[in-house]
């Protein structure tokens, strides 16, 4: 027999029981729904952890210095930092502050009656380029601005937007704690997804404005753009050795001259991308074995089925089907009930996955299964549809075609 | 010889006490366009004998040459093909596949022969005109009449044109009219060429055929050529 025949004869099938076919599905249904859904969502999760990431500079280099003695490292470690940006091996130094209890008005608009409040963030020329910051309308925060001690201010899109709505923020004064500062420009908007706004929510001063404001802080922290991936790791090395010579080893409990960290920030990144990647697994994991569930229901009603109709094999025999031609009506049966299981699966796995995207997420673009999770998904169930078909089939094949015909 | 099985035995439950010889050593040889009755009582072996004869059963001992082939040296696919392509059966409860047309029923052979659709259609609708139910082939079988069942199955079994008819109480299930239309037919089949192995209880069924096969106990008892009676 042709397979083009076999396959007909299984469509035929099927068709004739549609109400049991559907029963049988519905476990393939609903496992690769689900298979689909969870794992899509928690890889749209993961793409969103990243793009949250790259959003906020990559190779960054997080380092912080303290002595005990209450003497300030910030000059020689920044001079140091400055060193290896000379050496090529980064792009960017900045130190990393932020301001607390601030207020900043404008006109009627004010800080403290807003839903969400600016961070005010301190840093070098350099901020943008770190932190992946691009200018908009104005200009950046400049080396003169920082070394004078100009009031001024760069804004994110979304506290230009809060404060200024359509009127252009350059040239503008805004007051914080009092002390106004001149609006040189604003940043590009980075994340237009609501639920990440607050990485555009910024005001960046030059850091030497902090003495003006009265703050005084106790900077200790800095972020090294590293040049690519590899040289993060160099940039880490040569930060840890000089920061040992002068805060002594900070894995030595008896060190008490004080304390440093240097981290590559892709260590943080890898070890997220490590427990989605995990999540998944145990997920994926137990929507699998659902799949399987629905695998051996096929089992049972193509067994069903096979006793029902041991008549129709004992006449097909009886004119001249070949065993292996039994086999595969079968055989074919399953896996197409499967396969078109794995279709409706496929279906309502894609609905969710959106829903998931919309819903769970907030993401504003809709979010797709991926093409690798779709076929896989779609591929798993026909196969399971083989593997719990072969029993039955082969069963089925395997009767004397006189006892078969004797069946009512 | 077209069939010829010698000394051939089927028991069931072997050494046990339920043993049970359906067929008791039998020899019987059927030439190339011979009309025969197996004729015996419910139990008396002549359906074993027919499964036997049509490939559908094996003898527990003794040899069955069908065409010169020895059918114990054929595996499970040449015997296959043997039902398909040398032996027509028909049945006494018809068995047609309920959940496909009358059409269907009767291209199923053809389909495990490969022949391509177009040629199948040909054979199909030729098969269901001869036996007068070409206008029914898109009805299921429950749709239909004991002796129109009948006549889709014998469209089935002569769709393929095989050597060999095998008829195993065809007209059981039909009136008496109806019954003998199937009785005519397959002497019509007989004078075509087609060798007729007809299986019955009823020695006035037996009448149609040349010659007499009388089967008791799983034993042959009586072969004797007759007087035809031509219907």
């Amino acid at each position: 027999m042709k397979l083009g025949q076999a396959f007909k004869m299984a469509f035929k099938s099927i068709n004739n029981n549609k109400g049991r076919a559907f029963l049988t599905m519905l476990g393939i249904i609903i496992g690769v729904a689900s298979v689909m859904a969870i794992v899509s969502v928690l890889m749209g999760q993961n793409k969103m952890t990243m793009e949250l990431y790259e959003a906020q500079g990559t190779n960054k280099v997080t380092v912080s210095a303290t002595l005990y003695n209450g003497t300030s490292v910030f000059d020689d470690l920044y001079d140091y930092c400055l060193y290896l940006s000379s050496l090529g091996l980064a792009d960017g130094v900045t130190p990393n502050a932020n301001l607390w209890d601030v207020t900043i008005t404008y006109g009627t608009k004010n800080s403290a009656t807003m839903e969400q409040s600016p961070q005010v963030y301190l840093g070098s020329d350099q901020y943008s380029i770190v932190n992946n910051f691009q200018v908009d309308q104005g200009r950046d925060i400049s080396k003169i601005d920082v070394d004078e001690y100009h009031n001024v201010c760069v804004m994110g899109a979304v506290a230009a937007r809060n404060f200024f709505d359509l009127t252009n923020p350059v040239g503008q004064q805004i007051r914080i704690n009092g002390t106004p500062f001149t609006v040189i420009g604003t940043y590009v908007e980075k994340m237009a997804n609501s639920d990440n706004s607050y990485i555009d929510n910024v005001i960046v001063l030059p850091y030497t404005a902090a003495r003006t404001l009265g703050q005084d802080l106790y900077m200790s922290d800095f972020y090294v753009k590293a040049s690519s991936s590899s040289t993060a790791d160099e940039v880490v090395t040569r930060l840890t050795g000089f920061l040992t010579g002068i805060c002594g080893d900070p894995n030595d409990w008896n060190n008490n001259k004080g304390y440093f960290y240097a981290q590559n920030e892709q260590q943080y990144i890898n070890q997220s991308n490590q427990a989605a990647a995990a999540m998944s697994m145990v997920l994926g994991g137990i929507a699998a074995i659902s799949l399987i569930v629905g695998g051996i229901g096929i089992m049972n009603i193509m067994l069903v089925t096979v006793t029902e109709r041991t008549k129709e094999i004992g006449i097909r025999r009886a004119i001249g089907a070949e065993r292996k031609s039994i086999v595969a009506q079968f055989l074919i049966e399953a896996g197409m009930i499967c396969g078109i299981g794995g279709i409706i699966g496929v279906i309502f796995g894609t609905m969710l996955t959106l829903l998931g995207g919309k819903f769970i997420l907030h993401f504003t673009e809709p979010l797709w299964p991926t093409v690798t999770i779709t076929l896989g998904a779609l591929l798993f169930s026909v196969v399971l549809g083989i593997i719990f078909g072969m029993y039955p089939a082969i069963k089925a094949s395997g009767l004397q075609p006189v006892e078969a015909l004797r069946a009512e | 010889m077209l069939i010829d099985i010698e000394n051939v035995y089927k028991i069931y439950n072997e050494g046990t006490e339920a043993e049970v010889r359906a067929l008791d050593g039998v020899n019987l040889a059927i030439d190339r366009g011979e009309f025969v009755a197996v004729v015996g009582q419910s139990g008396s072996g002549k359906s074993t004998l027919m499964n036997i004869l049509g490939c559908l059963d094996i003898p527990t001992r003794g040899t069955y040459r069908i065409d010169g082939q020895d059918v114990r040296e054929l595996d499970d696919a040449q015997l296959s093909h043997i039902r398909n392509k040398q032996v027509g059966f028909i049945f006494q409860g018809y068995n047609l596949i309920q959940s496909l047309t009358a059409y269907e029923n009767v291209e199923l052979p053809l389909i495990y022969q490969n022949v391509s659709a177009f040629k199948r259609r040909e054979l199909v609708m030729d098969a269901m005109a001869r036996v007068g139910v070409a206008e029914r082939y898109r009805h299921h079988p429950a749709e239909m009449s004991g002796g129109q069942q009948q006549r889709v199955a014998i469209a089935r079994a002569i769709a393929t044109h095989p050597p060999i008819i095998m008829a195993d109480e065809p007209t059981g299930a039909l009136d008496s009219h109806t019954g003998k239309e199937v009785l005519r037919f397959l002497q019509e089949l007989n004078k075509e060429g087609s060798t007729i192995i007809l299986i019955t209880h009823d020695n006035s069924i037996a009448a149609t055929a040349r010659r007499v096969v009388r089967i008791s106990d799983g034993r042959i008892i009586q072969d004797q050529e007759q007087e035809v009676d031509w219907l």
